[in-house]
């Protein structure tokens, strides 16, 4: 799959998805090791933020980075039968079962969020999903409808109505 | 109902509880009631108005309720498995509680009426319909007769998912950000929901701040989010949460979706049977993976 | 309120419209009771209501117009009052930008374009200047006052909505001026128009094409005397949902902190806060900084309520109003002791908001009603009691 897809740099338009991943300490973030140290050439849109087990993602976290900018996530960890903890993973796949069914129902494209298991041995897997999950997010385009949720007057101090000069009235 | 004043008064007067949880007719309609002398058993109620989970007073976080003593809790079936959720979380003993159940034909969507009506497709609560519990098993006193099923509304919420679920993703996220975006952060829901259990909500956590306090659009798509996740499969669809929206956001689609969802992945119904262990928290090793790459 | 001396306009229907046109063709915000169909389409599938046949349920919301045919004369209550135009939801207080070790900070203005509230109810107006007290008292709030500054407010007299209106009971007045600049009464073809206020005659002088004076002839006086009938019978019929005596309800409360009846009304409380999310004189706020990236954001206030926990938890954990019991009296102890006590006026204007918000029956007509005849005839105190705390106890 990975050979179809354009990891040759930016877009015409010029845009550059920003996916954030979270992974798991044991697992997959060993196998993105491994993709490094094997010198893969992968897609460089993807920030890693390395958690203990795939138990302690939140899904918070996924809406906090699609609050904070991100066009798309990752959440990748053990194999089933392979948790650390036994089984962080299990847990994990129904709760985000859940999320992904009920993130459908609101509205966001489940394109956005790619779940994966990737062990510390498939560092050709982890460049397998990272490309995916960027050619889905570069084919979606930035995440502007979730942008647009932000207030209006966020950074820019003027508050609805407010002007710098009062006119007389 | 006499019946239920009968067994609320020999509960009070032989000391078996120290107070009991019903409705009563008020000024502007049915609502709780607090009787802790036998001489006001008379001003229980039970009709179509009695809308609201009583449950929610059980909840560990209502200790005004509890300091009052023993508690004789009149139910509902949909009631009834609140407090089943609240057994099978550890948040109840069962003897914490006398239950007195009352056969249900199904309620009114509003209890803030004068009189009660019976019940029609337009005025029915829509979550009625296809009850699976309207004969609760987990109580102490069953009472009433057996009560005809409830009408079919208008349009059930299932169809109503259904017609979201038709719907293009983008049509999907205009219409709940719409309707998210009312929210006034009051958390009515949350409040007075029996299964919102937590000591302090995650919405309150400010380091980090998780969930934006301001009802900007972000910060409510967050919170009703996290809301609906967090009882997802523990949600008995009693939908007092919509009911005390002061905006009018309709959380029981929200509710129903999940419990479709967990349905049909986990095979799991909410019901009155506390051992039944609740899906999220649960786990099979085949579970359906087919999101994961 | 009433004052003789001030002079009545007509206006028709028409012109009433065509005077919020003549202020949005201006470019002036115009803010007024606009009836929402909450069944429009995408959200018809929000509310069961929409799926009814031959119902189409409205809800009436102060909005901005966007086009004069939206203004909604019919005189029913907007689900949230005025407030949220002059302390919003949520509003940012300034922004930061951090630079090394240097920390920016970006006022944000408070001087507002000029804008005009039509139709607003007595209830709402006058909570705006009963909050203005607490707004000047100590520090000035400068994003309040601005916003009070640029806005004209143009009241209309209101028929009373239901058993849970008691605005006479505390003070003011379905067809009171308090907090606003001019008052609309209707009457055959038209409205009366007052000016009360510099700035409402200012708004009347602007747009003096669309006023016919009320000189003394037949049809005037005609106009005059239904106008009054109308004011009158409104004052009547709220006045018979609820008649308090404001003082001896303050002294009442001040003096039984501990009473029973004001120390166990929190019992069928949820908690919710939706009361204070509905009031028109619930005033205060949290103040959040949010960030918007590294290293800067905007710090922001939102409403709070009393009625929630964390609204008084301190850092150590402990926490003086530990139960709904304490947190539900303190809403009724600073409404109607602390506040007046400080500024002179009940922090209420019997708008009953949070009465019809209150799906657990909470009800404050009712409690008023216990807390009066506790103070004025305590031997009757006893029956009134039992409805607004737990039977028997």
């Amino acid at each position: 799959m990975s050979d179809a897809v354009d990891t040759s740099g930016a877009a015409a338009d010029g845009f550059e998805p920003r996916i954030t991943a979270f992974v798991c300490n044991w697992c997959t973030y060993t196998g993105a090791d491994l993709a490094g140290t094997s010198r893969l050439h992968m897609a460089s849109n993807v920030r890693i933020i390395r958690l203990p087990c795939t138990g302690r993602i939140d899904p918070l976290f996924i809406v906090k980075s699609f609050e904070r900018g991100a066009d798309g996530v990752i959440v990748s960890g053990c194999h089933p039968a392979d948790c650390h903890y036994t089984s962080g993973n299990y847990h994990a796949r129904r709760r985000f079962a859940v999320f992904h069914d009920l993130m459908e129902f609101v509205g966001v494209d489940p394109r956005r969020m790619t779940f994966s298991w990737v062990s510390a041995s498939e560092g050709a897997k982890w460049r397998d999903v990272v490309d995916e999950a960027v050619a889905n997010v570069r084919a979606l385009g930035p995440f502007e409808a979730y942008r647009a949720l932000a207030p209006e007057d966020a950074g820019v101090a003027a508050p609805a109505g407010a002007r710098v000069e009062a006119e007389a009235s | 109902m006499s019946e239920v004043r009968e067994v609320a008064r020999k509960l009070l007067t032989d000391g078996t509880v120290r107070v009991i949880v019903g409705w009563e007719d008020a000024r502007r309609g049915a609502r709780p009631v607090f009787v802790t002398d036998p001489a006001d058993t008379e001003r229980l109620i039970f009709d179509t108005r009695c809308v609201h989970n009583l449950v929610t007073y059980l909840n560990p976080r209502r200790d005004n309720v509890a300091e009052l003593g023993k508690i004789g809790l009149v139910v509902k079936g949909c009631d009834a498995k609140a407090v089943a959720g609240l057994l099978r979380e550890a948040q109840l003993t069962r003897d914490d509680v006398v239950l007195i159940g009352v056969r249900c034909g199904g309620v009114l969507e509003e209890a803030e009426l004068p009189k009660a009506a019976s019940l029609s497709p337009e005025n029915v609560a829509p979550r009625c319909y296809g009850c699976d519990n309207r004969e609760p098993e987990l109580v102490d006193h069953l009472l009433g007769e057996s009560q005809p099923e409830p009408p079919r509304p208008v349009m059930t919420i299932d169809e109503r998912v259904a017609a979201l679920d038709a719907q293009p993703l983008e049509e999907r996220w205009a219409f709940w950000t719409e309707q998210f975006s009312k929210c006034v952060r009051c958390y009515a829901c949350r409040q007075v929901c029996p299964l919102c259990v937590c000591e302090r909500c995650v919405a309150e956590k400010s380091r980090p701040q998780w969930i934006e306090a301001p009802p900007h659009p972000r910060g409510n798509l967050s919170w009703n989010i996290t809301r609906a996740l967090h009882l997802a499969g523990r949600c008995v669809d009693c939908g007092e949460c919509e009911r005390f929206c002061p905006v009018g956001i309709p959380l029981s689609l929200v509710n129903r979706k999940l419990q479709h969802i967990v349905a049909e992945r986990y095979g799991y119904t909410v019901s009155d049977d506390p051992e039944s262990p609740a899906p999220i928290g649960d786990y099979r090793l085949d579970d359906k993976q087919e999101f994961i790459k | 309120m009433t004052d003789a001396t001030r002079e009545t306009y007509f206006i028709s229907d028409d012109d009433l419209r065509a005077l919020a046109g003549d202020l949005l063709s201006a470019g002036t915000e115009v803010i007024a009771p606009v009836a929402v169909d909450v069944c429009a389409s995408p959200s018809a599938i929000a509310s069961s209501a929409c799926l009814r046949p031959g119902v189409a349920p409205v809800d009436i919301e102060y909005r901005a117009l966007a086009d004069a045919a939206e203004l909604d004369l019919s005189r029913g209550l907007p689900v949230l009052s005025l407030k949220q135009y002059f302390l919003p939801g949520h509003e940012a207080l300034c922004c930061w930008r951090q630079h090394g070790t240097e920390v920016e900070i970006e006022a944000v203005p408070t001087t507002f374009a000029p804008r005009v509230v039509l139709a607003a109810k007595s209830c709402d107006s006058a909570a705006l200047a009963i909050v203005d007290k607490v707004m000047n008292w100590d520090y000035q709030d400068e994003l309040w006052n601005g916003r009070r500054e640029a806005t004209t407010i143009v009241n209309l007299a209101c028929p009373v909505v239901d058993e849970s209106c008691f605005c006479t009971a505390v003070g003011t007045a379905p067809d009171d001026v308090k907090g606003a600049d001019a008052l609309l009464t209707p009457v055959e073809g038209g409205y009366l128009m007052e000016a009360t206020t510099d700035k409402g005659r200012v708004l009347m002088e602007a747009h003096g094409a669309r006023f016919k004076a009320e000189t003394d002839t037949h049809g005037a006086k005609h106009r005059g005397r239904q106008a009054a009938e109308e004011r009158a019978a409104a004052r009547a019929r709220v006045a018979a949902n609820l008649e308090i005596d404001a003082e001896s309800v303050r002294e009442w409360i001040d003096a039984h902190f501990e009473d029973p009846l004001l120390a166990a009304l929190g019992v069928r409380c949820n908690g919710c806060g939706a009361c204070s999310s509905v009031c028109p004189t619930c005033h205060c706020f949290d103040i959040v900084d949010e960030e918007e990236g590294i290293g800067k954001g905007t710090r922001r206030r939102c409403w709070d309520t009393c009625q929630a926990p964390t609204f008084t938890l301190h850092a150590s954990g402990h926490n003086p109003r530990d139960d709904q019991h304490s947190r539900y009296r303190q809403r009724i102890n600073h409404k109607f002791a602390i506040y007046p006590l400080k500024f002179g006026e009940v922090l209420c204007t019997g708008c009953g908001r949070c009465t019809r918000a209150c799906h657990a029956g909470q009800d404050l007509v009712e409690i008023l009603q216990a807390i009066d005849i506790a103070a004025r005839r305590p031997d009757a105190a006893a029956a009134a009691v039992a409805g607004a705390e737990p039977a028997g106890s």
